[in-house]
């Protein structure tokens, strides 16, 4: 299984993401009020969106590209009547609202992630301001961890490193890396609730 | 006990499969949130597939597809003036966001010109024609309006306020053949639900895009005949 994502280079990555965040903030509903020629421009103009915005709410692929599929498939009918850009943003928005918590509702029986308000493909200026955004908050997370919590965390999660490979990492055996990570999740999710 | 569901659901994030389903309790709610978190931070994750984005579109497509032939066509319902060049749009998508909660920070909807048939209604002229007689005076009083099949072209021809006037009988959309609907002196687009009126100017859509009004032919009375200028008929 290749693992090419652990190492150094993922958090160099993350670091320059959240520098470009503030240069892209002005691009904000600059096409509001233009209008898309036929389903196909939606579909190509948000397909992405819709599935960054998914990503960053169930952690992965399978799940964010059923969740984008559900959302299209859904939207798919009211869409063939011509409307702004905004318009067509908002629904979508408003379409993954409903598609995500129906997703934790069938998976967990709770509501683990939501779509707020703000959160909508409408207000999603660039590509990269999105995927910083994610590191942001990731950012704040780890941030707030002692040391050997916030580096296996790094490592497993953001990195993609196996158990092993952060383990070696950190100069520790892969059983404690284990217990390590459990703890350090732990303890993230502590201060969540705090916050 | 659900501690081992969400080690679980953790687990499978990790190896980037989907996480099956459990019980949680609030305990694992904020776990898995966290651990969504840091997952959605990593690098390269937020670009969906190239095969997956070819595959929806597939099958967006295919469900539109299906869609429309199964569709009935509804009550006629005027959507576009195109006279006055001015696109109502009682769009079924503003009124779908604003009932799910969605901000809309605009309420009115306007368009530009439409695209098609900027130049006004178009005047087939064939390059060889001659007058070829369509019906009769008599059978056609004011208001009337009769269907014709020239073999070369197929029409409409209608009076009203006392002037004739002949439109191609063919969808500017996508060539379907328009059905008469004499009581309403409407002709109806059996494939995508458009319509115009039987001067040939756009009365109604339903596409991303209002197809340009029918193109219309030269049309005479001659010696208690109506004529239009039309390619010759086809060798039988």
């Amino acid at each position: 299984m290749g693992r090419t994502g652990c190492g150094q280079a993922a958090a160099a990555r993350m670091g320059a993401g959240a520098d470009e965040r503030g240069a892209d903030a002005p691009q904000l509903r600059v096409v509001d009020g233009e209008f898309y020629p036929d389903w196909e421009a939606v579909y190509r103009d948000n397909v992405g969106r819709v599935y960054r915005l998914m990503f960053a709410k169930v952690g992965n692929r399978p799940d964010a590209e059923d969740l984008t599929a559900e959302v299209f498939l859904a939207a798919l009918r009211p869409l063939r009547v011509s409307a702004s850009v905004g318009e067509v943003r908002a629904y979508l928005s408003a379409t993954a609202r409903t598609v995500l918590a129906g997703y934790w509702r069938r998976t967990l029986g709770r509501e683990v992630t939501m779509l707020t308000d703000d959160e909508g493909l409408e207000f999603m200026p660039a590509e990269t301001a999105v995927a910083s955004d994610a590191a942001a908050r990731a950012g704040v997370i780890l941030a707030g961890l002692p040391e050997p919590y916030r580096r296996i965390l790094q490592l497993r999660f953001v990195e993609s490193c196996s158990v092993r490979e952060a383990a070696a990492a950190l100069g520790i055996s892969v059983a404690y890396a284990k217990v390590l990570q459990h703890r350090a999740l732990r303890r993230a999710a502590q201060l969540e609730v705090d916050r | 006990m659900s501690a081992r569901g969400a080690r679980r659901f953790v687990a499978d994030l990790l190896r980037g499969r989907r996480p099956r389903s459990f019980r949680a309790d609030d305990t694992d709610v904020e776990q898995l949130r966290a651990a969504i978190t840091l997952r959605a931070a990593q690098p390269g994750s937020a670009t969906p597939s190239e095969e997956f984005v070819t595959d929806l579109h597939r099958r967006l497509a295919a469900q539109l597809a299906r869609e429309e032939m199964e569709e009935p066509i509804p009550a006629p319902r005027p959507v576009v003036d195109s006279t006055r060049r001015k696109l109502v749009a009682a769009s079924s998508i503003a009124v779908a966001a604003a009932a799910a909660g969605a901000v809309l920070d605009h309420t009115v909807i306007s368009r530009g010109p439409a695209q098609s048939g900027a130049g006004g209604q178009q005047t087939l002229v064939p390059s060889t024609g001659q007058w070829r007689t369509v019906s009769v005076s008599a059978d056609l009083a004011e208001g009337g309006v009769q269907g014709f099949d020239l073999g070369t072209v197929v029409g409409f021809v209608a009076r009203t306020g006392g002037a004739l006037r002949a439109v191609s009988g063919v969808c500017t959309h996508l060539g379907c053949r328009l059905a008469l609907d004499a009581a309403a002196r409407r002709l109806d687009c059996p494939c995508h639900r458009t319509s115009f009126a039987v001067s040939g100017e756009l009365l109604r859509y339903q596409l991303p895009v209002p197809p340009a009004a029918l193109p219309q032919f030269e049309v005479r009375e001659l010696h208690g005949e109506v004529q239009v200028y039309a390619p010759p008929g086809p060798v039988i």
